[in-house]
């Protein structure tokens, strides 16, 4: 079964004295059970807008999206999904250990399997220490282990993270990308945004790059990280005993590396030079921009 | 629902703002002490002080709580937490005013006991003229409870389509300084008297507001808890009725809003 399944997405934002945004431009996209996407894009793509869209907070102008085959913003679609907004909020006035418990009974869990899972969700996320005392006083890092913790409390089949790394230690960081491949083992679909290029290459199965809301691009990062191979650096020891390196193009690299043999040059390293998706993802920015202006 | 009844409980006893009221409360210590400076009526004087204490910390806590709940939630970004949760908005919104109204039974329930024992107190030592029939300030304990709880269910009206809460503070305000004499506004307009001063289309005006604005006279009975008067059991239904059906058509339309409103 799909777990996202969007369609034509699109959104305008209407605000006061006439000012129009158009946020979201017919985005159609679907993720597979068990995928792990990331969700690339830079500041104001309109990456939380698609998440909004998906988690029912607003409407779309066009287009539907469906979540586990269920209408997107439905109340059965949102048993589905674990969500943690982008900077989240949550009651400050409760305790982790309460605002998880809260999480836990709107997802009519039984309470021995909550307990257990508070315990573990707190004790993952490094928030036990802390879990009696109000949320108003955490730290910003410890509000976003809150929302981790509450996306995985109830162990839903469909994660949407908007920016889960955001605001964390490098610990934490580390963390969340394992937490991120554990699901993934356990046929988890993942769903996040981010604009970290490393985050996505790590973790990811297939990333989608939206650029001032349109979908540029949607491929396998094994196969952007293969095709990518844009040139390679050699190193030569000539007959001094001297080492130079070179860097040669893909199409140039037989014909550099007979010419050095036949000057009697010694090839003593060949290496791949790869365009990595941070490459690709700036590269695609800027033709965006060159284009839109 | 009962989560997000049991979630706005626990937030209104930890707030600051309730704890600030509620301070007001100590004020009731103080009323046998000035009932007596009048030296005469000392026990009505005591009933009279006591609901209005009540009906004035009801007021603060329905004002306040009933607007800001909905709007503080929206402006500190709980609802993204919140309305991602398998709870429609619906029974979100209904778990607000539910837990809001429970909050005001139990407040008053509190303060009606306060006020019970500092009238005992006061009736004791200076008897009243009329024995004083509980039953009767019982009621009108109830009844000035029910109309503040309809004016939360007003103020969630307002604060589902404002994005400040000024018009949810100020307009449930004005609403219930407005419903206090709308009876007699519109009486006026309706008399002999007026029908050469006031324009068919003001009248009309008058009359319109008069039916939209809440009615809130009949839940008044401080008169008859004071005088010990007994209400009439027709009037008393008819109130009820209206309660229930005018906050039903308050908390419909904030459903309705509310379920279209985007949250951005
Ligand atoms: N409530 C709103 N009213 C008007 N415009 C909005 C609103 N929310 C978002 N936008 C606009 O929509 C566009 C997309 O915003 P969005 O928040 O989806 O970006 P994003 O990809 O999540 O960016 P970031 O990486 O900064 O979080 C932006 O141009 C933004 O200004
Ligand atoms: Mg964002």
């Amino acid at each position: 079964m799909l777990a996202l399944d969007i369609q034509n997405l699109g959104k305008i934002f209407k605000g006061k004295k006439r000012q129009i945004v158009d946020a979201l431009q017919g985005v159609s996209l679907t993720v597979p059970e068990g995928e792990v996407f990331g969700f690339l894009g830079p500041n104001g793509a309109g990456k939380s807008t698609t998440i909004k869209c998906l988690m029912g907070l607003i409407r779309p102008t066009t287009g539907s999206a469906n979540i586990m085959g269920v209408a997107a913003g439905t109340e059965a679609s949102k048993r589905h999904v674990g969500y943690l907004p982008e900077n989240p909020a949550f009651y400050d006035y409760l305790s982790a250990e309460e605002y998880l418990s809260f999480v836990g009974r709107t997802f009519q869990m039984q309470e021995s399997l909550l307990q257990r899972r508070r315990e573990e969700a707190l004790k993952l996320l490094e928030l036990w220490d802390a879990r009696k005392r109000p949320i108003r006083g955490y730290s910003k890092g410890m509000v976003q282990r809150v929302g981790l913790a509450q996306v995985l409390i109830h162990d839903p089949s469909v994660y949407i993270l908007d920016e889960p790394m955001s605001g964390l230690d490098p610990i934490g960081r580390a963390l969340v990308k394992e937490i991120i491949l554990d699901l993934k083992k356990r046929g988890k679909c993942v769903f996040f945004s981010t604009h970290i290029t490393d985050d996505v290459e790590k973790v990811c199965d297939r990333v989608g790059i939206l650029l001032h809301g349109q979908l540029k691009l949607v491929e396998r990062v094994d196969t952007i990280m293969t095709q990518g191979i844009v040139g390679y650096q050699i190193r030569i020891r000539n007959s001094d005993g001297k080492s130079v390196d070179h860097q040669v193009t893909k199409d140039m690299l037989d014909g550099f590396i007979a010419g050095q043999v036949a000057s009697g040059n010694e090839v003593v390293l060949v290496e791949p030079r790869r365009k990595n998706l941070e490459d690709l993802f700036l590269a695609l920015v800027h033709n965006g921009a060159g284009s839109s202006s | 629902m009962i989560t997000i009844i049991q979630i706005t409980l626990k937030g209104i006893f930890r707030d600051r703002v309730f704890q600030g009221i509620m301070a007001l409360a100590v004020l009731f210590l103080f009323i046998p002490s000035a009932a007596s400076l009048s030296m005469r009526q000392v026990t009505e004087l005591s009933i009279t002080l006591s609901l209005s204490l009540i009906s004035f910390i009801l007021l603060l806590l329905a004002v306040f709580l009933g607007s800001t709940s909905l709007w503080k939630d929206m402006e500190r970004r709980y609802t993204f937490s919140v309305l991602s949760l398998p709870v429609s908005r619906t029974s979100y919104l209904l778990g607000r005013f539910f837990g809001l109204a429970l909050f005001l039974l139990m407040t008053s329930a509190l303060l009606g006991t306060v006020a019970g024992l500092v009238i005992k107190v006061a009736s004791g030592i200076y008897p009243p003229g009329r024995p004083i029939v509980w039953s009767y300030l019982l009621l009108a304990v109830i009844f000035a409870t029910l109309k503040y709880i309809l004016l939360v269910a007003a103020a969630m009206l307002l604060s589902t389509v404002s994005t400040s809460f000024f018009l949810p503070v100020f307009g449930t305000i004005c609403t219930f300084l407005a419903s206090g004499i709308t009876q007699q506004v519109y009486e006026f307009v309706h008399s002999p008297a007026s029908a050469n001063t006031i324009s068919p289309f003001l009248k009309t005006v008058a009359t319109g507001v008069y039916y939209i604005l809440p009615n809130l006279s009949g839940f008044d009975l401080k008169v008859n808890a004071i005088y010990s008067i007994p209400p009439s059991g027709y009037g008393l239904g008819l109130t009820l009725f209206y309660f229930i059906s005018y906050t039903a058509m308050l908390l419909g339309g904030a459903a309705l809003l509310f379920a279209r409103r985007e949250m951005k």
